[in-house]
Formats: structure tokens, C-alpha cells, sequence
């Protein structure tokens, strides 16, 4: 038994992948990646006393700019579009470290870091800490937004690549091809379920935030629908092109799990980005999860808009063109005779010489 | 007006599955392709539909609409229902609601199937999805009704119903043609093409292909030794030794038997097996 | 002489089904026993109950003279419908699982397969896998042979092949029992045991089975008006190449069906499946066809 097993493993070039690929991901996750600590906050000083106290300020902060001409109404700015995480606000008799609250972990680290320069700082200057926009440092608020996009994604890919999958297990597929459906039909109407579905799951899980954990809206509906969208096509398009290169039901979720979990670790969603070192952090923002979660946290937490956060819908909208593009292509093909030919006379109404 | 194929080719990669092969196939007829596993049935009946596209030859079919088609895999959604299976693909062809109730109500009345109406076609029996498929596959009264293997494994009961069902097409005008493993319901067909490794081996009506055997074939109780033996093959209790040049080799006893379509289809996979092992041997 | 296999009065009941009831069937060496039946006839139960796979609820079934155990699985070689091979290891590699299995010596391809011996199976012909199934099941010498559909979907030269293999099987001694939904195969077998709703309604050789049942016959041009005249008045009428076969019906009578449709009424005598319809349909009480 033992012997005919791992034969039959050997021959199994998904599991093996699996299982190779498992513990190194593993590796690099727990030993790179999953650290809440945060070793550097970039940050900016704006204010009248800027230039003096940016010179002074300890780690882990890292002075990005300075501006003593910037008041208050630019730091919030600052802070809703996501260009810092924490702005040091000097007036002539103290200092407001104002911190963006949907980074928990740069928060918290901000407010021990700030709580020992206050230790030290001279009598009479006031320092004080003000969250903004998560001021309890809820974690709650920035899961919700994450929960959002893990939907997002877990439908999109894996139950659309099962949706499909099954469709070619049982054999359906080529009578489809046969039928006077068009391809275009035959793919919308397969994944367009899936489609409504995982929007339907997303707005459940965004309304019971909002009512049960009182995780903010501060954005723009239509700013989140449209990340949302985006992000759809991406899995989407994931889930169909994952189906194409699998027999089985099996081997879909097989192939959709090595794709998830590097996504869901590496994303920023569980791990902050800024906690990891560089060397693994790039991975990161090759994922399409990243730039969701980004969206997310972004329109719910902070009310940003879609102008702020271009960089990332943009990211979104490629990615998912030609995830898209490529699985309406495979998709196509698995329905149609490859064009391969020419020769083919069919004349309905030709009189056959027989 | 008649459907069919001429000089069809296709090769996957440096295999050919089918070569050269042409076949006409009748309205109101039944026809039948038959051959064992890999002998280019399902590659045949795939471009007859449309399916796969060959490398050479020609095809002429109705357009989408008025083919109707049992591929060997499946023919059913194993969730759906099997009204909800007939519903979709009277959705898909275009027919109205009244006249499928009707007509579906009908035939699946005549093969037993009105009880398992809302079963999922997954928990039917082999027969009963294979006659669902083939039901669905003639609802829209198609012209051009492909059938690959309907009858492969599934009990002779469902398959005596399956073949009420073929009749009923052919009756109505459709141009029928099956694939199938067994010449026993071969010979029930009105033509017979008889497929090996993508070639034809032989082609006719199935008393022409019976008449069409060279030589005499003989049987006896014993094994024959010697040459005879390589051209023998068993059936039934006993033996039947095929001489192709119809006198009597020394190593061949036995009384001659008219040659039915299977001796005939024998024959030919025999003179090919045998043309192919020879070398420059003796003249057959 | 003892038979290798005997079921006496088996019976099988489940929760609200009797599977099988009152069967008796017996295989001595040397013979091939065809068990013909449609669905839920009873016949894979009874293969499970002779195997020793599953307890009749009465009557007793003997494998070699003794009690189904794990001792009499050793003297019993078996194909199922699905082969029972591993898609994902070689011919080879199958043998060799099988035969640390059972013991014995090493199970030999036939010459004519040796050359797929280190291809995966899953990539064989059909042919091709059932060879290597058959070699599997013959490995170990076995007395008793089972055998479940084994040549469907074959082509009729590679048919007789697997046949002449296990006749040879059968020559050198063990018995055989092969279970087929197919005439053709059906044909094969020394002696045929017939069952339908559990019950054994037929035995014998195919000529003992069919015995002078006759079918009409009707010869005609116009066979889809004669089609629809007969279906118009409920007989049930078979198409065979351009001729229509009405069994169970009186010759005149469908003659007076027809009308006048130009036809000319005949009589022959039935296939080995029109009777086995007949038996079938006939136990489950409706009319035949």
C-alpha cells in the first residue's frame, strides 16, 4: 500500500506543488512577514515649530517632509488621502501628533513612542495624541473592510472555478458548444451568478459592520462599488482561468488555495505592509488583493476619494483587463473549434452532388 | 437534403485520429458508425456537429439550431431536474413553452421517465439519464440527431426505449446517426460504417458488408493450428478460421458459415492486423 | 464434482426491497456463466452476496465448499466494471501492488501488451486496459472467475481475444462468471441464468432460453406510417434496418393495425433480447412491450 501510494503522489504534480510550496510560503511568512512591529513611520511636521522639532524626533519616526507653512486642515488632508500615517502638528506652545487610526499598529506604536518623548519634553509644552478617524483603535474597522475583500476574492476564484469545473467534469461543456449559444453568452452566464453573489455577500458583511461593530462609512458608495467592481473582474477572471487548467473539482481548489493564501498573507490584511521588510514587501504589491484592501480601509475608514487613491484603481483595472481578457480567450477556446481550419463548406441550402 | 462528411482528416499532434473518412447520413434514416474504443467514432461525430474542426474534408450540417447532439460524456446536468434539464435546452433552441410540455410529457410518459420528473438527473439510473439525454437531444425536432454511444452499459430494457426513441426521430424525418460498440444494434441501422484505428474498414448496408466477405470462413470445435491460426478467432463454443482466398488450406477443417456483419467486421480488422504485421509476406 | 461457487435459496432483503429472492446458481470448473439482467435485477447484489461481500438475509452460498472468507478471496479473480486499476501507475506498477496483494509469482502481460507495460493506464486504450485487468484478475491462479461487463465498449476482434482468454482460463479449470447487459457477450457463455426483480425467470443455452418464441415482422416501404399506425393502436413496434418487429402481438392483428399501409406481414423467430424483454417486462406484470 505504502509503495503504490507514493508512486501515485509522485505522479501528482499539484500536491507536490502543494507541498513544496506550503511550507515555504510558510517560511517566508512567519519569519519575514508576520510582525506587527512597526520598525519605521514615515511621517511629516508642518507647523510654525516644524523645522526645530523635525530635527529632533527620535525613532521610529522618519521625517518625510517638512512644511512650517501647513496647518491643521492639510495635515487631516494628509491623513484621509493616505500620503502619511502620522503628522507631527507644532504650534508656538505644543505639538499635536495626529495619527491616522485605520493603520492600528503604526497607531499604537506612535502613541508609546510619543507618550516617551513626552516623558522628556521640556515643562509647559503640550504634547497631546489625536487618532483620527478610528479613534479607539477598533480593530473591528479595519477588519470589516478586509473581511469585504476576502469575500470578494474567496467567491470569486474558488466558487467560480467550481462553478465551472463542473460544467467540463460532467461533460456538459461541449454540448454547450454545440448549442446556438454564443461564447459570450454561455461565459457571461456562468460567472454572472457569481458576479451578484459575492456583491450581495460584500454589502452584508459592510452593513453589518456598520449597524452591529459601528465600523465608519466615511467614503463615497460609489467610490467602494467601483474598487469593488475591479476587483471582481480580477477574481473573476482568476476563477475562470483557474477552472481552464483543471479536470477536476479537485484540482481547482488545489490551484485557487496556492493562490489565495499568499494573497491573504502577504496582502496587508492581516500583516501590515509596513511591518515587513523590504525584500518581501514587494510581493506584496504585486497582488491584487493589496490594492483592494487599500480601497477598502481607504473609503470606509478615512473617506477617501477615488482621485486620491488613483493609483490603485488603476492597478486594479489592469489587472483585471487582462486577467479578464485572457480568461474570456481560454474560455472561448474551450467552446469553439481552436480555428484551426479552413475547408469547411456549410452550405444549408447547396444541392449536394452526391 | 442530406447531411454528411467527405474526406475527413484530423490528427492531435503526431497521432491521426481519423483518415479520409466520408459518410452520408440520410434524413429519416438511421445510420450507424460502429468500432471499438479509439477507432475515431467520437473524433467523426464531433465534427459532424461542429465541434472540433478537422484538418481536411468537408462538412455538411444544418446550422446550430436544428442539430441535435448526445455527446459519449453526458448529456445532463446532474442538478438540474429533468424537467428543469428539458426546460434549459428548450430555452437554448428556441422552442415554445406548449409545445415542449407536450411533446416532452410524451416521450418521457413512453420511456417510464414521468415519475422522476423532479429528480435530479444525477440520481437516475445509467439508462434513465441516457434516454433523458437522448429526449432533450430531439425535443426541438432537429434534422440532424447525433447520438455518440447512447447505448454503451446501460441496461436492455432502457435501451429497447432508446431505440423507440431513435425510431421516432427517424419517423419524424430526422437524419440519424449513432455510434456505437456493438453490431448487434449496428445491424439494426439502414447503413453501417464500420470504423478502425480512424479508417474505414467497412461500409454499406449490413447485409451488403455480410455478403461483401472474401473468401469463406469456416468454424469447428478445435483450435487450428499452424498459418489458419493466425486468422482465427473464437465465437461462442466454437472457432471460426477465415481463408481468404476461399479454397481450403490443409490447416483448415470445419464447416462454412454465411458470414453475418460481425464475422464481416472481424474479417476486415483481421486483414488489416494482418496486412500490418506481414512482412512483404504471403499473398492473402 | 464440487461447484466452485453455489448459492442455494439466497435471499436478500433490504430496509423496503427484496433484492434478490429464492435465487439458486451454481459455477463448476471448466464453465462459463452468463448473468443476464436489466437494472435492479438483482445481479449485483448477488455477485456481492457469492463474493462474500455482502450476507444473504437467507439461504446459503458456498465458494469452493466452504464459507465466503478472507481465504476463498484469494482463490477468486475479479474484473469489475470499472477495472480496478490505478489510472495513475503503469501496468507494471499495478501488477506488482496486486500481486503483493495476493502472493503468488509475478502476474505476466500477454505478449501482445508488454510494449504499454511502463505507460500510465490512464493513458491506454480501452482494449488495452481491460488486458491489463484481465492479467491483474489471472495473476494469482485464481479458481473462480468474476467478470462485470467485461468486453463492453470493445471492438469484435479484440472481443474474441479477451474471450479466447478467458476460455483458456476456463480450459486449464477455473469457472467463470460473467455478468453483461449484452447479447453479444450473452452468446458467449456455455450456460445463461436470466434474472429480473430478483428472481431467476430463465435458464439454459441460448436456444433452450429462446426457445420457438416469435415476433412479427413487418416488411415495408413505408415503415414510418406503419411506425405510427401501429404506435396509434399501443403496439410497440422495434426498428431493425428497414423492417419493424412487433413482439408479443398476433401476426393478424398487426396486420389489421396497419390498415392500409402497404406492408406485407410476416412471422420469425426472436432474438435472445426480445425474449429477454419479454421475461423481463413479463415478471414486472406489464405487457410485453
Amino acid at each position: 500500500m505504502i509503495v503504490k501510494e507514493f508512486r501515485q503522489l509522485r505522479r501528482d504534480r499539484r500536491t507536490l506543488a502543494m507541498l513544496i510550496f506550503m511550507p515555504i510560503l510558510m517560511l517566508v511568512v512567519f519569519g519575514y512577514a508576520a510582525s506587527f512591529d512597526v520598525k519605521e513611520i514615515p511621517v511629516r511636521v508642518l507647523g510654525p515649530a516644524a523645522e526645530r522639532v523635525s530635527a529632533v524626533l527620535p525613532d521610529p519616526f522618519a521625517v518625510e517632509d517638512v512644511d512650517p507653512a501647513a496647518g491643521r486642515e492639510e495635515a487631516v488632508t494628509a491623513l484621509r488621502d493616505g500620503e502619511v500615517p502620522v503628522v507631527f502638528l507644532t504650534t508656538e506652545s505644543g505639538l499635536t501628533v495626529l495619527v491616522d487610526g485605520s493603520q492600528l499598529f503604526i497607531a499604537t506604536g506612535t502613541k508609546a513612542a510619543v507618550s516617551a518623548i513626552a516623558e522628556r519634553a521640556p515643562q509647559g509644552l503640550a504634547v497631546d495624541v489625536e487618532i483620527l478617524f478610528n479613534p479607539d483603535l477598533e480593530t473591528s474597522a479595519i477588519m470589516v473592510p478586509g473581511l469585504a475583500a476576502m469575500i470578494l476574492l474567496f467567491v470569486g476564484t474558488i466558487i467560480t472555478s467550481l462553478g465551472v469545473v463542473r460544467e467540463r467534469q460532467a461533460g456538459t461543456l461541449e454540448q454547450l458548444a454545440v448549442m446556438p449559444l454564443r461564447p459570450a453568452d454561455v461565459f457571461l452566464g456562468k460567472i454572472a451568478p457569481y458576479f451578484v453573489v459575492a456583491a450581495l455577500d460584500m454589502v452584508v458583511v459592510i452593513v453589518a459592520g456598520i449597524w452591529l461593530f459601528g465600523v465608519p462609512f466615511r467614503g463615497s458608495v460609489l467610490a467602494l462599488a467601483l474598487g469593488a467592481v475591479l476587483f471582481l473582474f480580477v477574481t473573476l477572471g482568476l476563477g475562470v482561468l483557474i477552472s481552464s487548467v483543471s479536470e477536476n473539482q479537485g484540482q481547482a481548489i488545489q490551484l485557487a488555495l496556492m493562490m489565495l493564501l499568499p494573497q491573504v498573507m502577504l496582502s496587508g490584511l492581516i500583516f501590515p505592509l509596513s511591518s515587513m521588510p523590504a525584500g518581501v514587501r514587494w510581493i506584496g504589491y504585486l497582488l491584487p488583493l493589496t490594492y483592494f484592501v487599500e480601497i477598502a480601509r481607504g473609503v470606509m475608514i478615512r473617506g477617501a476619494s477615488i482621485l486620491t487613491l488613483w493609483p490603485s484603481y488603476v492597478f486594479l483595472a489592469i489587472f483585471g483587463a487582462v486577467v479578464f481578457g485572457l480568461a474570456t480567450l481560454r474560455f472561448r477556446r474551450s467552446l469553439a473549434p481552436a480555428g484551426r481550419r479552413r475547408h469547411e463548406a456549410e452550405p444549408e441550402l447547396e444541392a449536394v452532388a452526391s | 437534403m442530406s447531411w454528411g462528411v467527405r474526406g475527413m482528416t484530423v490528427r492531435f499532434g503526431d497521432h491521426t485520429a481519423l483518415e479520409g473518412v466520408s459518410l452520408e447520413v440520410p434524413a429519416g434514416r438511421v445510420t450507424a458508425v460502429v468500432g471499438g474504443d479509439g477507432a475515431g467514432k467520437t473524433t467523426l461525430l464531433r465534427c459532424l456537429v461542429g465541434a472540433l474542426a478537422p484538418d481536411d474534408g468537408e462538412v455538411r450540417r444544418p446550422d446550430a439550431r436544428r442539430i441535435g447532439y448526445l455527446s459519449s460524456t453526458s448529456g445532463t446536468y446532474p442538478d438540474l431536474t429533468v424537467e428543469e434539464n428539458l426546460a434549459f435546452s428548450a430555452t437554448a433552441y428556441g422552442i415554445s413553452e406548449a409545445e415542449t410540455r407536450e411533446r416532452a410529457a410524451a416521450f418521457l410518459d413512453r420511456t417510464g421517465l414521468t415519475e422522476a420528473r423532479d429528480r435530479p438527473a444525477g440520481n437516475l439510473s445509467g439508462g434513465m439519464r441516457q434516454k433523458l439525454g437522448v429526449i432533450r437531444a430531439m425535443l426541438h425536432r432537429p434534422e440532424l440527431l447525433v447520438l455518440d454511444e447512447p447505448t454503451t452499459g446501460i441496461d436492455p430494457v432502457s435501451r429497447a426505449d432508446l431505440w423507440w426513441l431513435i425510431a421516432r426521430a427517424a419517423s419524424e424525418g430526422a437524419a440519424v446517426v449513432l455510434a456505437t460498440a456493438y453490431l448487434d444494434e449496428a445491424e439494426r441501422a439502414s447503413w453501417v460504417l464500420a470504423l478502425d484505428d480512424g479508417r474505414a474498414l467497412a461500409e454499406g448496408t449490413p447485409d451488403r458488408i455480410a455478403a461483401a466477405v472474401p473468401g469463406t470462413i469456416r468454424t469447428s470445435t478445435a483450435r487450428p493450428s499452424g498459418d489458419a491460426a493466425r486468422r482465427s478467432w473464437r465465437r461462442g463454443a466454437r472457432w471460426r478460421t477465415w481463408s481468404p482466398d476461399g479454397a481450403g488450406d490443409a490447416a483448415s477443417q470445419g464447416d462454412p458459415v454465411r458470414p453475418d456483419l460481425h464475422d464481416a467486421v472481424t474479417v476486415a480488422a483481421l486483414a488489416r492486423e494482418l496486412e500490418r504485421s506481414d512482412v512483404g509476406g504471403e499473398a492473402a | 464434482m464440487t461447484p466452485l461457487a453455489e448459492a442455494a435459496r439466497v435471499t436478500r432483503r433490504f430496509a423496503h426491497l427484496v433484492a434478490v429472492d429464492d435465487v439458486d446458481l451454481h459455477v463448476a470448473p471448466r464453465e462459463v456463466v452468463g448473468l443476464l439482467g436489466a437494472n435492479g435485477a438483482g445481479k449485483t447484489t448477488l455477485i456481492r452476496i457469492m463474493l462474500g461481500l455482502l450476507p444473504p438475509t437467507d439461504g446459503s452460498v458456498r465458494l469452493f465448499g466452504r464459507s465466503p472468507s478472507r481465504e476463498t478471496r484469494r482463490r477468486i479473480g475479479y474484473v469489475p466494471q470499472g477495472l480496478g486499476l490505478y489510472d495513475d501507475l503503469t501496468p507494471d506498477e499495478n501488477l506488482a501492488f496486486a500481486r503483493s496483494v495476493f502472493g503468488g509469482e509475478a502476474g505476466t502481460l500477454p505478449a501482445t501488451i508488454r510494449p504499454y507495460a511502463g505507460t500510465l493506464v490512464g493513458r491506454l486504450s480501452l482494449g488495452v486496459q481491460r488486458r491489463v485487468a484481465f492479467a491483474q484478475a489471472l495473476a494469482h491462479r485464481p479458481d473462480l472467475l468474476v467478470l462485470d461487463e467485461p468486453t463492453s465498449g470493445v471492438d469484435p476482434l479484440a472481443r474474441a481475444r479477451l474471450w479466447e482468454t478467458i476460455r483458456e482460463a476456463a480450459d486449464a479449470g477455473a469457472g467463470a462468471l460473467v455478468t453483461t447487459h449484452h447479447m453479444e457477450e450473452a452468446e458467449e457463455c456455455d450456460r445463461l441464468v436470466v434474472m429480473a426483480d430478483g428472481r431467476v425467470v430463465a435458464e439454459g443455452t441460448v436456444a433452450q432460453i429462446v426457445g420457438d418464441t416469435r415476433v412479427a415482422v413487418v416488411h415495408t416501404d413505408a415503415w414510418a406510417r406503419a411506425f405510427e399506425a401501429l404506435e396509434a393502436r399501443g403496439m410497440s413496434a422495434a426498428l431493425v434496418g428497414r423492417t419493424l418487429r412487433v413482439p408479443g402481438v398476433d401476426p393478424a392483428e398487426v396486420a389489421r393495425a396497419l390498415g392500409d399501409v402497404p406492408a406485407e406481414v410476416g412471422e420469425a423467430g426472436a432474438t435472445l433480447e426480445e425474449r429477454f424483454l419479454q421475461l423481463t417486462l413479463g415478471e414486472r406484470g406489464g405487457a410485453a412491450a
